[in-house]
């Protein structure tokens, strides 16, 4: 358990290029102990290469990392005390369940009584107890990475424990059951748990605080709730949330309007220095209501779509060559055609070059 | 269709059986006859067509002052430098494997595959290339014709093998074991013999046995590399004919050269057979 210190840390894989390209871009961060974070972004945006830093696997091209104020950059991976589970399933295949869960505390040559005792708690929260005996190999796969979740586990004293997409092998319904054990051990052992994924339910629904990467880049940290409603970036609103947060050309047209094609939208962001610049409007799907009437802040738009996904249903409708989505609730009747949808000022989000005005 | 299937599938598998077993039938009956058994008529069954001697058998282990050939000698001399050879490659091959498997070297032009295919290259070469430089080469330090030199020898010719069949097989061991080794705290050394070699010893005996086959069947090099010395047990059956070809102690020594090999074959049938000669572990 440590608090984690990133400090202009930035990588590159061909540091002999004369122009190298950067995995991960210079950032500073620090990773609070016990908190539960998720690092959330698409496929090669740099997730996995942040995780490496950490556990030593990887040495950053460039900055410091400390674990509790103290250096720990130049130290090998075997020397920092870190955990990392990894995407498939890793298991010493000659050895039974119960080596496989003891071996990292027989590497740190911990007492054989702490090493049962441990063992013992870990394989009760990871349902393995009953196949402690048998060989590793003669498990399922998703047993298999509960193996090397278990491994993760085992130590208390773990820095962090770090997870690279641990659950993708696993069924649902464990996943499901996982994360809840996850999140429980994370607040009886106070254990700093960071969690990297591309889906986004699961880093919603795991994390306290959700760290958004692209391209090498993190373009926003923050609670689930900001990232939902104020997404820093047009690429935060489109990656998080299903469906993505509708992004409209508009034009600024006063200090708190903006113009969609001719349609005047009303927002709370103070644009007074952006007047008559291009901008993009941003609003979730979610906050887009149906209004009976027209009114200030609504736009007509031409019903393409409905789909009830069960829960909620989705329309999809255009306004000239603009799509928008809206969820409204099951039960409530649509009307065929032309109808008028309501955009909440304080919900609309404005961008300027792809940023959060 | 399927009772002509049955049949055709049982067919094969005895016509198969015959062709691989009758050969072995016949050097185990011509072992035990004699000269007038084997030129007088076709015979097959001891004690009814023929009178079954030990004299094929007798001729292997009789001093060549009694009119014998000992094989004896060039038998253990034979199982000293596979073994030794083997073992020697199959250790230094795996310490290289691992490295160029795990580790990128460049040198110029020169990247870890083509390291591995100037490993392999070796054996690409006709012997005949190989064999005045190993001449040269061990007059030169004064082990020709002797166990030392012949060891030294087939550690060139064997490493190959070693080095080609365990790149192949650590390179589908995820370098994620490896790294999970680390992560759990162990240094890169015991990370190697802790949890990637045990779960290499199917690559580590399928290349033991690949090394041993090549170590034990070879005649060129023992033949050009010894004389009087030291001899190797496929040189010294050779030896074994003569003017009038002796089919009874051939077939003798035919059974026991190859008796190490069936043995070395049961062995790895039973590593084969497991399944478990797959490297990834997902």
């Amino acid at each position: 358990m440590a608090k984690i210190d990133l400090s202009n840390i930035s990588h590159t894989y061909n540091p002999l290029d004369p122009k190298p390209t950067y995995a991960l871009n210079p950032f500073s961060m620090t990773w609070e102990n016990g908190k539960r974070y998720a690092i959330l972004g698409p496929s090669g945006c740099g997730k996995t290469t942040m995780l490496n830093i950490v556990s030593g696997l990887v040495r950053p091209s460039k900055g410091e990392i400390l674990f509790d104020e103290t250096p720990v950059t130049d130290l090998k991976t075997e020397d920092r005390n870190i955990a990392q589970v990894f995407q498939f399933p890793v298991i010493y295949n000659t050895m039974t369940v119960y080596d496989n869960l003891a071996f990292p505390l027989r590497c740190r040559e911990f007492t054989k009584e702490k090493i049962e005792e441990r063992v013992k708690a870990v394989s009760d929260t990871l349902n393995l107890s009953s196949f402690l005996n048998s060989p590793a190999r003669k498990l399922t796969a998703d047993q298999k990475q509960l193996i090397s979740l278990g491994r993760g586990l085992v130590r208390e004293d773990v820095a962090a424990v770090l997870m690279d997409e641990p659950l993708t092998v696993i069924d649902p319904d464990l996943k499901f059951r996982l994360r809840r054990n996850l999140k429980e051990i994370n607040e009886q052992y106070k254990t700093t748990l960071v969690y990297v994924t591309h889906d986004q339910n699961e880093a919603m629904t795991f994390a306290e605080n959700i760290i958004v990467m692209d391209q090498g880049e993190i373009v926003q940290v923050g609670l689930p709730k900001d990232l939902f409603e104020k997404p820093k970036t047009t690429f935060v609103g489109y990656f998080i949330g299903s469906p993505a947060m509708n992004i409209f050309h508009s034009t600024v047209s006063s200090d708190h309007e903006v113009k969609i094609n001719d349609t005047t939208i009303k927002t709370n962001s103070n644009l007074g220095n952006l007047k008559d610049k291009n901008v993009k409007l941003g609003i979730r799907s979610e906050f887009i209501e149906l209004a009976e009437k027209e009114k200030s802040n609504t736009v007509k738009i031409k019903l393409t779509r409905v789909e009830d996904f069960g829960n909620f249903k989705l329309l999809t409708g255009k306004m000239g060559d603009l799509v928008i989505k809206s969820k409204v609730e099951r039960e409530k009747p649509i009307p065929d055609g032309e109808l008028n949808l309501y955009f909440p000022p304080e919900k609309c989000c404005v961008y300027s070059d792809e940023k959060l005005v | 269709m399927s009772k002509l299937y049955t049949f055709l599938k049982y067919f094969f598998i005895t016509f198969w059986t015959v062709f691989v077993v009758a050969p072995f039938l016949w050097a185990v009956s011509t072992s035990f006859k004699d000269f007038q058994s084997v030129n007088s008529k076709v015979t097959y069954i001891p004690w009814l067509d023929f009178e079954p001697t030990l004299e094929g058998w007798r001729v292997l282990i009789k001093s060549p002052a009694k009119g014998g050939v000992d094989i004896v000698e060039p038998y253990f001399n034979s199982i000293f430098v596979t073994c030794t050879a083997s073992l020697i490659s199959i250790v230094l091959g795996t310490l290289a494997a691992y490295a160029l498997s795990r580790f990128t070297f460049k040198a110029g032009f020169v990247r870890n595959n083509d390291i591995t295919f100037f490993f392999i290259s070796q054996r690409i070469m006709p012997p005949i290339v190989l064999s005045i430089p190993f001449f040269i080469f061990l007059s030169t330090i004064g082990l020709l014709d002797s166990l030392l030199g012949l060891v030294v020898v087939y550690i060139v010719l064997l490493m190959p093998i070693a080095v080609w069949i365990m790149v192949d097989f650590f390179n589908r061991v995820p370098k994620e074991l490896d790294e999970t080794a680390l992560i759990d705290g162990c240094n890169p050394y015991q990370a190697f013999y802790k949890v990637v070699l045990p779960n290499s010893i199917p690559g580590l005996i399928v290349a033991g046995m690949f090394c041993i086959i090549f170590g034990w069947i070879d005649f060129f090099f023992a033949f050009i590399l010894t004389f009087t010395e030291v001899q190797l047990l496929p040189v010294k059956v050779v030896a074994l004919n003569s003017s009038i070809t002796p089919w009874w102690s051939l077939s003798a020594s035919a059974l026991v050269s190859v008796a190490p090999l069936i043995i070395v074959a049961f062995i790895v049938e039973r590593y084969l057979s497991k399944g478990n000669l797959s490297g990834a572990l997902k």
